[in-house]
């Protein structure tokens, strides 16, 4: 019998539709229906300058926003040949970093919901908002931030930021241990968690999957650490694995990336303290956030001269190993913007993990996947 | 690995199959290939280099011709590859990758609905972000997201 879980079921999270095939409480097969979000993101970017689409990236994953922003910039600089100052990159790697923390805390709240634990829900949505409060008092918002400029960021970080964020890193390194306490002591938690949704290193390999589902499986694969970009090369960090391949694995990488992330934002706290300057590059063409013209009427505006390029940028996203692929063919719109979502490609391998498995098991597989379906169906 | 290098790597196995190598920032280089020879390229790729993690696929609609784009990932070199091939833009169609890299299937599936580009043996091609039966292609460039005039007319009454 095939039943539908979604668009409005509580193991959702986001509008998404899990359809699987039953036999009793055994799963005999699934099949995820996406696109119930789908907001031609690739599209309406096409349609803007190069700094109006920095909008678009918020909505795109609206728990990791600065992530994508940070994905979307690196991609167009390239592709327009324009280079940040140092500072601007090390502030945008703190807000990717504290975005992780951000994001992995709100995938905890939700998870640990999804299993019927009302405390650490509380608790993971009390820490993730001392988060936001730093972000609200650098980029004025909580959710979508619009910070990150193509060549640089909007603003420098206010007065008395770094001691700010030195307390609630701080507070939140002190956190792990409760957290920990309240799902690993729990015997409900493991055994509704250990052993399950397991997918082996080669079967994430050959289905695309990334990110701390990969490392749960044991392998140590961090786009920051093979493929180093921005500021990672001068930051110091261990990358987190687990060798469970189950929820619990992914419960332990997401734990340990927390902790990881902490690392590195004292590490950049401690640059910028010391390397005051501007933060956004000098005579940046006028054009890249130029009032909007529609297509079609180009004429409007001055023939310049436009640089052409293209640009591939990949990062770490909290949920994967996310890409951006911008192409600039001279002109104040970019031609073509292709983003490849690390989540898009782990749902996809849902027959792997799933099948096999008894229907009450599907919140905490699906919720350890940290499904957002934004940047699935953008 | 330089683009150089992986043009001779490759050149034995897969000779006039591969149009060339060009240099792109931060990667190992894009690979252009002739379409018809799309699967023996994906093998070789794959096995010889260690291409095993295929990012995405993706295609741009260049109105003239249509192209379609693989990113993958080889954990034995260390970096990424692209491969890249040109489609005429009357029934672009090119063989799927899914028999290479299982992971093509849904970005296979969302190029053939947002580009156009049908991909030849696929286990499942059907929408996937767009509603069933819905006949356009929003991705190309011929898919307009509002007239100008349209908008001319909005100017004037606010």
């Amino acid at each position: 019998m095939w039943i539908n879980m979604g668009p409005q079921h509580p193991m959702t999270h986001g509008l998404w539709n899990l359809r699987v095939k039953i036999d009793g409480e055994v799963i005999l097969d699934c099949d995820p229906e996406m696109g119930y979000l789908h907001r031609g993101i690739e599209k309406i970017s096409e349609d803007r300058h190069y700094n109006e689409v920095v909008t678009l990236m918020d909505r795109t994953c609206y728990v990791a926003g600065f992530a994508w922003e940070h994905l979307y910039i690196l991609a167009s600089e390239d592709a327009l040949h324009i280079v940040p100052p140092e500072r601007a990159e090390y502030i945008r790697v703190m807000c990717e970093e504290f975005q992780r923390i951000g994001s992995h805390l709100m995938w905890y709240a939700a998870f640990v919901q999804d299993l019927g634990l009302m405390t650490p829900f509380l608790y993971g949505m009390r820490d993730r908002d001392i988060v936001l409060d730093l972000f609200q008092s650098y980029s004025g918002a909580r959710m979508t931030y619009e910070y990150m400029r193509v060549g640089g960021v909007r603003n420098d970080m206010p007065p008395g930021f770094s001691a700010h964020a030195r307390r609630a890193l701080d507070w939140l390194s002190d956190r792990f241990v409760e957290y920990d306490r309240l799902c690993l002591g729990s015997e409900i938690f493991r055994k509704r968690c250990d052993g399950l949704g397991v997918l082996k290193a080669s079967d994430c390999v050959a289905t695309g999957v990334t990110g701390p589902m990969l490392r749960s499986a044991g392998m140590r694969r961090d786009v920051r650490r093979d493929r180093p970009y921005s500021v990672y090369p001068q930051l110091d960090f261990e990358v987190a694995v687990a060798d469970g391949a189950d929820v619990t694995g992914r419960y332990l990488v997401r734990m340990e990336e927390m902790r990881q992330s902490i690392r590195i934002i004292r590490q950049i706290l401690d640059w910028l303290d010391h390397h005051p300057g501007p933060v956004l590059a000098d005579r940046l063409p006028r054009w890249l956030g130029a009032p909007y013209a529609p297509v079609g009427k180009e004429d409007y505006v001055l023939k310049r001269n436009y640089p052409k390029g293209v640009g591939l940028s990949s990062i770490e996203e909290p949920h994967g190993e996310a890409q951006a692929y911008v192409v600039n063919e001279g002109s104040e719109h970019p031609y073509r913007v292709k983003f490849r979502s690390p989540v898009f490609a782990n749902i996809s391998a849902a027959r792997h993990y799933l099948i096999g498995y008894r229907v009450a098991d599907i919140p905490p597989i699906m919720g350890s996947v940290d499904v957002c379906v934004g940047e699935v169906d953008r | 690995m330089q683009s150089e290098d992986l043009a001779k790597a490759l050149a034995p196995v897969l000779g006039d199959r591969i149009l060339g190598v060009e240099p792109f920032a931060k990667t190992a280089g894009r690979l252009r290939f002739r379409a018809d020879a799309a699967l023996d390229v994906f093998r070789a790729v794959k096995e010889d280099l260690g291409f095993h993690h295929l990012s995405m696929v993706g295609g741009i609609d260049w109105v003239s011709h249509r192209e379609v784009f693989y990113v993958a990932w080889s954990d034995r070199l260390g970096q990424y590859l692209l491969l890249s091939t040109d489609l005429p833009a009357d029934a672009p169609h090119i063989e799927s990758a899914t028999p290479v890299w299982p992971s093509a299937n849904w970005h296979e599936r969302e190029t053939w609905e947002l580009v156009d580009i049908t991909f030849d043996h696929h286990p499942d091609l059907r929408h996937l972000l767009l509603p069933d039966g819905y006949v356009f292609h929003p991705l190309l460039r011929s898919f307009k997201l509002h007239e100008p005039e349209e908008l001319e007319v909005k100017k004037r009454s606010v």
